[in-house]
């Protein structure tokens, strides 16, 4: 961390509409062979509390080296992440994270992977297990708490990273592409059980996806990315009325919102392809 | 409907009660009869051959000669000294080496300055065959059992060494990303994640090195010792006793055997999530 940038989080004001996420000026550079890349490239944007933002970006544009640094995986290079006012320095537990691979503890049943989180802030196994089997009625797998993660389908160990995310009560949810590995069908099931859970648990929620139907359906507000290093290109803000669920898919104002975003992404890709050509 | 019924019937039909097809049963029990038969059928036939006077039944002594030296063995008091010899030497070079292995493992799989420090010479140290050892193991440990646990220990300490380092670096980085984001603290990381995640590996490597400890044994007590099942072998060999030598290769086959099953049935259960 660059010295200029290590002003105590006390300085910071606690104003009550502050920004649950705030992203200024940020780059990521990795060095790889004596050459650098630039992963990210002066990012801002802000995220409002309790708000469900998508991030949605062709491949390789930075999306997960962004999610990471919020999550205090990663450095910056330069510029600033603050998350509810103080600065991020490293993984904290008032930011949960779900990953595109479910990371599942192999050697954990489903209860204790949950429980793990608890636990390792000081609860007692007892209210640690209690906090745990709460969020596993939540995602519906009563059945499994004893189950051990090879014996669950891609979909079920999803869920309980999700649950298992959730067990610190984060201010802050983080979720790479959590669907990506997921077909069709049960991504649907996924994307309306995240609905119903959101509208529980009250977290800032910042989802970064390929898919821009799961997107406008997730999210209060789309961020689109350009391609590598990633700015963003447009924010999409989607009005649709909530409790949603995914059949709001065949909806006049959904489709006009999709078009709209078509076209954005139409239009970088055109671009991108032709900036690859000409060097 | 009518065919899907009929096609249901007839698997039905062709299912026997445990839910195979007959005749994969029907292979299954021939299997099961060949393998029981094979080793009787075997000690038969070397039976026959020592005996029909094509060789030289000195050199090659029927079975029931054979046997017959084991029981002379047991009935003298010598195989229980033995036995007890040899199993002292491969049970504590085993504990200790892969004691030794599973330490260092974790300690250079973990801190790269320490895998720097003794990585390079454990390399070095490793192909070396440990029989090649037991020259200087006499000249520093004369016939002493410290000389015979220190070959064991030696061939037993690399391949644990190895297969740990090797599990403890290549323990998944997104379960420790993910143990990271969840409040784990770095240095719990290591009896939370790490250790946990290292088990498979750790061990296939010491069961490799319960074979392994039996190679080194024969090294071990072949350099010179006053007791023990090879150093048995090789005393009948000098008094061309090649029953009792024969004998004592059996007994020898059935103990690093009966050592790899319970190792293996012990592994079943130290990975227990598999
Ligand atoms: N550890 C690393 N070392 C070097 N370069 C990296 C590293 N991680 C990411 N990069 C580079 O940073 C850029 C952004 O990668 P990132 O994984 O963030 O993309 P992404 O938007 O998440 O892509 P995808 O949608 O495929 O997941 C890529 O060019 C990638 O090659
Ligand atoms: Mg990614």
């Amino acid at each position: 961390m660059k010295p200029a940038l290590a002003s105590s989080p006390a300085s910071v004001e606690p104003a009550r509409k502050q920004p649950a996420i705030q992203v200024s000026n940020l780059s990521i550079v990795f060095d790889s062979n004596r050459r650098q890349i630039i992963a990210v490239d002066r990012l801002s944007f802000d995220v409002a509390p309790g708000e469900f933002v998508c991030i949605a970006g062709p491949s390789g544009c930075g999306k997960s080296t962004m999610l990471n640094t919020i999550a205090g995986l990663e450095v910056p290079f330069e510029g600033d992440i603050l998350v509810e006012g103080s600065r991020v320095y490293s993984p904290r537990p008032d930011v949960g994270m779900v990953f595109q691979q479910p990371h599942l503890f192999p050697w954990k049943s489903v209860r204790r992977n949950i429980a793990h989180g608890p636990r390792m802030l000081g609860k007692s196994t007892t209210e640690a297990n209690a906090i745990a089997d709460d969020l596993i009625a939540m995602v519906g797998l009563k059945r499994f708490a004893d189950a051990y993660p090879n014996t669950l389908s891609g979909g079920m160990q999803q869920r309980v990273a999700i649950a298992r995310a959730l067990a610190n009560r984060p201010r802050v949810l983080l979720m790479d592409e959590p669907f990506g590995a997921l077909d069709a069908q049960t991504r649907a099931v996924m994307q309306d059980n995240l609905l119903e859970l959101r509208d529980r648990i009250k977290a800032t929620i910042v989802f970064v996806t390929h898919d821009i139907d799961e997107a406008i359906v997730l999210a209060d507000r789309v961020l689109i990315m350009s391609a590598g290093p990633g700015r963003v290109l447009r924010e999409v803000a989607v009005k649709l009325p909530r409790p949603r669920s995914n059949s709001i898919m065949v909806e006049p104002t959904y489709l006009a919102l999709k078009k709209d975003c078509l076209d954005v992404i139409r239009a970088e890709g055109l671009r991108a392809f032709n900036q690859s050509d000409a060097s | 409907m009518q065919d899907g019924t009929s096609a249901r019937q007839e698997i039905a039909l062709r299912i026997d009660g445990r839910g195979r097809r007959p005749d994969s049963v029907r292979l299954r029990r021939l299997n099961i009869l060949v393998g029981a038969l094979s080793l009787p059928l075997f000690v038969g036939l070397w039976e026959l051959v020592s005996r029909s006077g094509a060789v030289n039944m000195v050199l090659f002594p029927p079975p029931t000669v054979v046997a017959a030296a084991v029981l002379e063995w047991m009935r003298s008091g010598q195989f229980f000294g033995d036995l007890l010899a040899s199993l002292f030497r491969v049970t504590a070079g085993f504990i200790v080496g892969g004691a030794l292995g599973v330490l260092l493992g974790i300690l250079t799989g973990q801190f790269p300055v320490i895998s720097s420090l003794l990585s390079p010479l454990f390399h070095i140290l490793r192909p070396i065959p440990p029989i090649a050892f037991v020259p200087i193991v006499i000249l520093w440990f004369g016939l002493s059992e410290a000389g015979k646990l220190f070959l064991v220990v030696w061939g037993v300490f690399f391949t644990v060494w190895l297969s740990t380092h090797i599990g403890v670096q290549k323990v998944d980085r997104g379960l420790i990303r993910a143990a990271l984001m969840l409040g784990t603290p770095r240095r719990q990381m290591l009896q939370e994640i790490v250790l946990l995640g290292a088990l498979p590996y750790i061990v296939v490597g010491l069961r490799t090195a319960v074979s392994i400890s039996f190679y080194t044994l024969v090294a071990a007590e072949l350099a010179g010792t006053f007791a023990g099942i090879v150093y048995r072998i090789e005393i009948a060999q000098q008094n061309l006793q090649t029953g009792q030598v024969m004998g004592g290769l059996a007994a020898l086959g059935l103990i690093s055997f009966l050592a790899d099953r319970l190792f293996a049935a012990l592994a079943e259960r130290t990975v227990w999530w598999r």
